[in-house]
């Protein structure tokens, strides 16, 4: 079936009545889920897959395929305004867009973040429609050695995160990988630096650590002040309520570096969108003129990570619907969902199935726009959240990051660990340690191990497998060349000096 | 006198019902993988089957316990000592988690086995253009080049390892082991060649087989599965070794009545002989495997002894 | 007069960690026949760390020192917080959190104990409706 014809039949399909309102309530819900920091996709999905039992499975696919995306764009929301990241994957987010919010400008940066998604989810849909099956085999050309290499470029980011002190953001992201590496080996039976304890076994809820250090430290950081009528200043003016076009202009780039990165990095089973947003992030950061302003609230800084986030839901969709592989936590149940219902998800899937293909194809474009007119109106009403005072907005903030880790976990446990890291957040922030490394060492660190370990196994022992392939010693060379930029600028700085003081 | 009020409370105790116990509210299922992982969805089936053959007054609902490989789940049930409105899934790792690691310190023995539902049968299998037609024709290849070709797999103490072990010591060579956490991962391996050989369910390889992008070299079972009447087994391919299963069943926090006991005994037994059960096997491929609490609690003691051979045979460092 | 800075202090501790962390790779397998060993990745990240404290140590001496003045009512804070998660563990979450919210609000920013008390009561009652009840998440 080709493409056009393919996209007809799915939007016949996609437009009937009761599919129309299963997408609306698919992406209300994942807006909801996505708000709520540590309710995810995964356990939503889960929880709805018995009443789905009930429903077509077009109606099914088309609702829990909503819930997928629609939380992307909520995960934003509590990033931006409470320096909660309500997803893991909007933990990026947090470091502009939240800056934007203590700017007065939290309703540009939501707003932003909204449309960005529009933009890339869009995209995602679209390239998900014209190059998935090409695009899975090349995917399946991706291993272990390429891995590596894309590790070590989303690492090599953690020159462009550093702020200041470059020695302090390498120290800050060695800790995330050690953190990452707390837990069982992923190879065998050694558990390493659990402190005999069983409930570090499976090692730290990245969640427990991003809440921890972002929101809790924050909130500990802002609790020195004495006296502080209003937590945040209010958004004055409709200038500030919605992103401005200058603003929409600033991001014309971001839109594209989200779109194709969070994509193509979607793509690959077991990166993940978190992945995507730092090196979106990093990217924009890179190519952007204001560099150094990043981080205390670019409006691009929050375009491209959300951007990413969202195309890469699409991404995600390519290896589940063209091969039968889940890349992902949320794409592993919408895999079980798929043979719940009978199907068998596989290479034969899309022709064997048209109609359930295109109705969701069909299906996410119309849940794009959806989510823009449920999220751009909500802006200005998110804004007021930060009209609370202080007293009470604090011990909010401190109320959902709770109940949000334990939505993950139900240990309390974990609530100790969270109460163990927001100190460490505040001691982070006193001493002048970037956060962000720490995050990203924490996220990659895990992966970053098992690449490298899986490589040498197929190796044989040697170190050339990383660089004979073509796909990973590019990322490499890519990594290596960022990793050298400062130093290139530093050794110009001294030059430039030298020059002047000849004069 | 005293004939009469013996007779009557004789035939009181004798009237009075087989079940005491009877589950007043929603049941608890314990299982150790997230939401999606296999025994969370052999969960979800089962309180399925048990909602349409009407197996049970009240829901099920599936609780995430994740961590540990087992053994934060494990850990968990045997916490609710005496909760009789609680149960477990377990998988093979339970059984062999506390034979390697130290922290997992819950064994089967200190909880409450109830049944044994399936054995999960495997394949080996390779890519669809790879040259080798038989099983003796990769083991040959691997005589030839030691450690050169690769099986990609789950942790080394996983079932496919176990298989991998013993082959390499019934025939004298030996091949690289893979790890990969997930199972999209190893498809993805084998798929994109970079590893040459691999053993997985028959569900999971089902859609490949019939797309042609895979072959099936051999059956890890002990007779030969319905959807794969061609394929040798392993005894029939020549290689003395035993068809390790993978198990799955379920189990009850310990110090429960014995009443109760009985009733989950009896209700795991009516969904195995149920028209939704086998139809769910055929699904799955899944092999038959139901035996009742007492013979689960002897098929542990020998499990655990013969995992324990062949985990130190293979080099692993054993705990227990 | 030699008075270590802060960044000194940091550099040090990591140092130490860093430290720490190779110590605990003896224990495991480095490399093995199958690969490399869980040893591995952590000894090489464990030197970095101890190399790059050291180096922050060295360098750092002279950096500005940190403005801990109101590091007492953050660190009261987290104390309060940590002690709230305790009696949670005990008492549940409705009873861990009001007393934590009682305290933030009457101790960190002086209000009056009845304000405080019907902030923690209606903090405690909004989260229990939007929580177990309309989205049947559970609370400790």
């Amino acid at each position: 079936m080709d493409i056009a014809s393919g996209l007809l039949h799915g939007f016949a399909v996609a437009l009937q009545p009761a599919n129309v309102l299963w997408c609306f309530v698919g992406v209300l819900l994942g807006t909801i889920v996505g708000i709520m920091p540590g309710l995810g996709p995964p356990a939503t999905i889960a929880m709805l897959l018995p009443l789905t039992a009930q429903m077509s499975p077009a109606g099914a696919m088309i609702m829990l395929a909503g819930i997928y995306y629609g939380a992307k764009y909520g995960g934003s929301t509590t990033s931006i305004l409470l320096n909660v990241p309500g997803e893991s994957a909007s933990v990026v987010t947090c470091i502009d867009g939240y800056q934007l919010a203590r700017k007065g400008r939290a309703g540009a940066a939501l707003g932003i973040a909204a449309i960005a998604s529009f933009i890339a989810g869009t995209f995602g849909v679209v390239a998900l429609m014209l190059v998935a099956p090409p695009l899975a085999r090349l995917a399946l050309a991706f291993s272990s050695p390429e891995y590596f290499g894309l590790m070590a470029l989303g690492l090599a980011m953690v020159v462009l995160l550093a702020g200041r002190s470059l020695v302090k953001a390498l120290l800050a992201m060695l800790v995330g990988l050690w953190i990452a590496g707390i837990g069982t080996d992923p190879f065998g039976t050694t558990s390493r630096f659990t402190f005999g304890r069983m409930e570090l076994l499976s090692g730290i809820d990245f969640v427990v650590v991003a809440i921890g250090v972002f929101a809790l430290g924050e909130v500990l950081a802002n609790m020195e002040a004495r006296e502080e009528p209003q937590a945040l200043p209010v958004p004055k003016g409709l200038r500030n309520l919605l992103p401005t076009v200058q603003d929409l202009r600033d991001c014309r780039f971001a839109f594209v570096n989200g779109s194709v990165i969070g994509f193509l990095i979607g793509v690959l089973p077991g990166a993940g969108s978190t992945i995507a947003s730092f090196i979106s992030y990093g990217v924009e950061k890179a190519i952007s003129r204001r560099r150094e302003a990043f981080g205390t609230g670019v409006i691009e800084g929050v375009a491209a990570p959300e951007g990413a986030n969202n195309s890469e839901t699409g991404g995600a969709l390519v290896p589940l619907l063209t091969l039968g592989i889940p890349g992902s936590g949320t794409t592993a149940i919408l895999l079980a969902a798929l043979v719940l219902w009978g199907f068998k998800p596989g290479p034969l899937f899309i022709a064997e199935n048209p109609q359930l293909f295109w109705g969701l194809v069909a299906s996410m474009y119309i849940g794009n726009v959806l989510l823009l007119i449920l999220n751009l109106p909500l802006v200005p009403l998110f804004a007021q959240v930060l009209r609370a005072p202080a007293y009470v907005l604090y011990p909010a903030i401190i109320g959902l990051s709770m109940v949000g880790v334990y939505s993950v976990s139900g240990s309390v446990f974990d609530l100790g660990l969270l109460a163990a890291f927001g100190l460490l957040g505040y001691v982070m922030r006193k001493l002048d340690y970037p956060s962000a490394p720490l995050i990203l060492g924490l996220v990659l660190g895990g992966a970053m191990e098992r690449a490298l370990r899986q490589s040498l196994m197929m190796s044989e022992g040697s170190l050339t497998i990383l660089v004979s392939r073509p796909l990973a010693a590019a990322m490499l060379s890519c990594a290596l060349l960022i990793l050298l930029v400062p130093l290139f600028s530093r050794l110009n700085a001294w030059r430039l000096q030298a020059m002047e003081e000849e004069e | 006198m005293r004939i009469v009020t013996t007779a009557v409370t004789a035939a009181l105790l004798f009237a009075a019902p087989a079940h005491a116990y009877k589950p007043t509210r929603t049941v608890e299922v314990v299982v150790h993988t997230g939401p999606g992982g296999g025994s969370d969805l052999l969960a979800r089936a089962v309180a399925t089957m048990m909602e349409k053959e009407k197996l049970l007054p009240v829901r099920m609902q599936v609780v995430n316990k994740t961590g540990g490989g087992g053994a934060v789940a494990a850990a968990y049930l045997a916490e609710k000592v005496g909760e009789q409105h609680t149960i477990g899934f377990f998988t093979g790792v339970w059984l062999t988690g506390p034979l390697t690691s130290a922290e997992a310190k819950v064994t089967l023995r200190d909880l409450t086995p109830i049944a044994r539902l399936v054995l999960e049968p495997a394949l080996i299998a390779v890519k669809a253009d790879a040259p080798y037609q038989t099983l003796a024709d990769f083991i040959a290849a691997a005589k030839q080049q030691p450690g050169q070709l690769k099986q990609s797999g789950g942790s080394v103490t996983s079932r496919d390892n176990v298989v991998r072990q013993l082959l390499q010591k019934a025939t004298g060579t030996r091949w690289a082991f893979i790890s990969f956490p997930g199972g999209g991962e190893r498809i993805a391996a084998l798929l994109g060649g970079h590893v040459n050989m691999m053993v997985i369910e028959p569900a999971e390889a089902g859609e490949h087989i019939r797309a042609g992008n895979m072959r099936v070299l051999a059956q890890v079972s002990d007779q030969r599965l319905p959807g794969f009447p061609n394929v040798p087994t392993l005894k029939e391919a020549g290689f003395d070794v035993p068809a390790v299963p993978q198990v799955r069943g379920v189990v009850a926090p310990p110090g429960i009545p014995a009443d109760n006991v009985a009733y989950w005994d009896d209700v795991f037994r009516r969904l195995t002989t149920s028209a939704s059960w086998r139809k769910f096997l055929a699904d799955n491929q899944f092999e038959d495997g139901y035996q009742d609490a007492a013979e689960l609690a002897n098929f542990y003691d020998e499990f655990t002894t013969r995992m324990r051979g062949i985990l130190q045979e293979a080099g692993i460092k054993t705990v227990r | 007069m030699f008075r270590p800075s802060p960044d000194s202090w940091s550099g040090l501790a990591l140092a130490a960690l860093g430290v720490y962390i190779v110590l605990q790779t003896r224990g495991w397998e480095y490399l093995s026949q199958e690969g490399p060993g869980p040893a591995f990745f952590p000894r090489w990240y464990g030197l970095a760390i101890v190399v790059l404290g050291a180096a922050l140590a060295v360098a750092g001496a002279k950096s500005a020192s940190v403005n801990w003045r109101g590091a007492g009512r953050a660190l009261g804070t987290w104390a309060v917080l940590a002690g709230s998660i305790a009696v949670m563990k005990f008492a549940g979450f409705a009873l861990g959190f009001a007393v934590l919210t009682y305290f933030l609000v009457a101790w960190m920013y002086r209000r009056p104990p009845l304000q405080a008390a019907l902030v923690a009561g209606g903090m405690v009652a909004v989260f229990y409706l939007i929580f177990p009840l309309a989205l049947g998440v559970s609370f400790p």
